[in-house]
């Protein structure tokens, strides 16, 4: 061996050698992706003041509706409404992942990330933890000005909203990778955003966000209860109007679970593949 | 593990490719490259806009499939052992792979997070590279808001933050001030000094002729020619002769005059200058006695020992002795040339 060698191998032994373990890789980068979500004030400001609008329209404009058949007795329309935005919230929590998620592979660190000893599926699960994160910040401002200045109350008490909060963040968990999927195909942030505006518009209406499934012309009730989003409305509504909810919490999560399962490792495969 | 257990698996070279070939459908951008680079030394990659010298980093960095021949760096496959490969490679591309929205020291410490270094050693490793490459300054600026050579000083950094035994540099240097080229230079010969081994892709040759141990050229995908500097000049021609016509208006037909006798100019049009590699006195009377026969004033006559842009020009362009260069590739570095240096620049008949 010669003194070159002696000193490659020297330094061998002084490199990190084996990089991150994934979860160290996926803790670096959740935290990495947080910190550059909150380090954007403009955006995180305006993310606090965005569900007033929804609360004022939506709360003024529809609360008639609480006189159509099959509208629940004696419940205010905004308590009626709160769990639809909470779940459209989620929604759009999760496409903002996903758009951040374009930037990132539109960007250059990914390439360079290729070229480290990394796993580069922990770059969309640091996506999709600092969403659910983006979620939770998004959630608790809704209900909280929805509290302060509309009058909203929780029936089924504290703890029933907390969880509902928790069944929001795992539909917005679940939508998240389905539009970081869509993210890792059309790679471009204005071509997903053109497919998830398709896709939301029916998502969020026809459903039984806004008006109770029974009030809406047959073939449209059939689509709405075809709808995920149904689910996820049903069992943030029965949490917050105090009614038994069991059931349909547990389709919520079976179905966020569902989705994850079968798009996670769709997305991972599309990010992994190198040219 | 200890360290002479670890010099018992270094492997003999640190890069090496045995008939590596690319394909990108109807373009062959690599053909049959046979490259070895040991550990301690730099490999200085010259070729044409084009030649393939971005794609031969590509693939040793696993950023990019051979289509066919093997790629091994730090003895493991780059295809099979991608993983094992990216552990030990420090990679900076033609184009920067950073993220414009971070700051250079944001940059370094995530990077080097990412190598498994802890808080406060991410922090001073990051600290070291940013003082290294002249970057403590800017280290809290958004990458938005500073200069390209930043920008690029940053990439080079982040391509050391692993402690890499193999270092893949394309065009390190391009858009570099004086004193960071320096510095590289610098930084480059340290970390060939530390026994780790370098392929820096260039298109400047004076920076090959003075810091390569080895210049490899390519030309379309093929490698032409490499060996250490010295090595390629002896071989070109032990001497060149450089004319420019009185009249600059001649310098084109003086090529034409020359290429009918069968001897191939480099030509400098901006300069109106022929350069013909010429081992021999005889050699350099062939080329006068051509210009005269075509009624051309010689002008200035100037002989020169061949500089690394001769060699580069015969090799990168086709025009040259490539049956006499083909035939020995590979020498080992440091050692004599084999044979005797090849023939004059005598057109490929
Ligand atoms: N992704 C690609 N798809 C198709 N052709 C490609 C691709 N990448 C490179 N090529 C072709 O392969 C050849 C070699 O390209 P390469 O980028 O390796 O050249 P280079 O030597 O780095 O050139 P330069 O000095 O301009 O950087 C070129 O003909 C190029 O057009
Ligand atoms: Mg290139």
């Amino acid at each position: 061996m010669t003194a070159v060698a002696e000193r490659a191998a020297e330094r061998r032994e002084q490199a990190p050698g084996d990089g991150a373990s994934v979860p160290a890789q996926i803790g670096v980068l959740t935290a990495h992706t947080v910190q550059a979500m909150l380090s954007d004030r403009r955006l995180l400001l305006l993310t606090l003041v965005e569900p007033l609008p929804m609360l004022l329209v939506f709360g003024q404009a529809l609360s008639g509706l609480a006189r159509v058949p099959g509208f629940p007795r004696g419940v205010p329309y905004i308590d009626f409404l709160v769990p639809a935005l909470m779940v459209t919230t989620a929604l759009q929590s999760g496409l903002q992942s996903a758009t951040r998620l374009t930037d990132d592979l539109g960007g250059g660190l990914i390439s360079r990330f290729r070229t480290l000893p990394l796993w580069l599926g922990s770059v969309l699960v640091a996506q999709s933890a600092a969403g659910l994160v983006r979620g939770l910040i998004r959630l608790v401002t809704l209900v909280v000005l929805a509290w302060a200045l509309f009058g909203f109350r929780s029936r089924g008490g504290p703890l029933a909203l907390v969880l509902a909060v928790a069944v929001s963040l795992a539909v917005a968990w679940g939508l998240g990778w389905l539009f970081m999927l869509l993210a890792c195909w059309f790679r471009r942030g204005e071509t997903l955003q053109a497919a998830a505006g398709l896709a939301m518009f029916p998502l969020m209406f026809a459903s039984n966000a806004f008006l109770p499934v029974a009030s809406l012309p047959p073939w449209l009730r059939a689509v709405a209860e075809a709808n995920p989003l149904t689910h996820g409305v049903t069992a943030v509504r029965a949490l917050v109007l105090g009614r038994p909810a069991l059931p349909a919490v547990a389709a919520t999560f079976a179905l966020a679970l569902l989705v994850t399962a079968v798009t996670a490792p769709i997305a991972v495969r599309r990010v992994r593949r190198t040219e | 593990m200890t360290v002479a257990s670890a010099a018992a698996r270094t492997p003999a070279s640190a890069i090496e490719t045995a008939a590596l070939g690319k394909r990108f459908g109807e373009v062959t951008a690599l053909d049959g490259v046979d490259l070895t680079v040991p550990h301690g030394t730099v490999l200085g990659l010259l070729g044409h806009n084009g030649a393939g010298k971005s794609t031969l980093a590509g693939i040793l960095t696993t950023l990019a499939r051979p289509t066919s021949g093997t790629a091994r760096v730090a003895g493991f496959d780059v295809v099979a052992d991608a993983h094992r490969v990216r552990r030990r490679i420090g990679v900076a591309g033609q184009f920067a792979a950073l993220d414009d929205r971070m700051t250079p020291r944001a940059t370094l410490v995530l990077l080097a997070r990412l190598h498994g270094l802890g808080h406060r050693a991410a922090r001073a490793r990051a600290d070291g590279l940013l003082e290294l490459f002249g970057l403590t300054e800017v280290a809290g600026r958004t990458l938005r808001a500073c200069s390209g050579g930043t920008r690029r000083r940053l990439d080079l950094a982040a391509g050391l933050t692993g402690r890499p035994e193999v270092v893949v540099l394309d065009e390190p240097t391009a858009g570099l001030d004086p004193v960071s080229r320096l510095t590289l230079w610098e930084v480059v010969r340290g970390l060939a000094r530390d026994g780790a081994a370098v392929l820096l892709t260039t298109q400047d040759l004076a920076e090959a002729d003075r810091l390569a141990d080895v210049v490899a050229v390519l030309r379309r995908g093929r490698l032409v020619a490499s060996g250490t500097p010295g090595e390629l000049k002896a071989r070109v021609g032990s001497r060149s002769v450089t004319v420019r016509p009185a009249d600059a208006a001649d310098t084109a037909h003086a090529d034409r005059a020359l290429r009918a006798n069968g001897i191939v100019a480099a030509l400098d049009p901006a300069r109106g200058t022929l350069t013909v590699a010429a081992a021999s006195s005889r050699q350099v009377t062939d080329v006068l006695r051509a210009l005269d026969t075509a009624g051309i004033d010689p002008g200035d006559l100037t002989f020169s020992e061949p500089g690394l842009d001769e060699v580069y020009l015969a090799l990168a362009t086709g025009h040259g002795p490539d049956a006499a260069l083909d035939a020995a590739p590979d020498t080992a570095p440091g050692t004599a040339p084999d044979a005797a240096p090849g023939g004059p620049v005598r057109g490929a008949a």
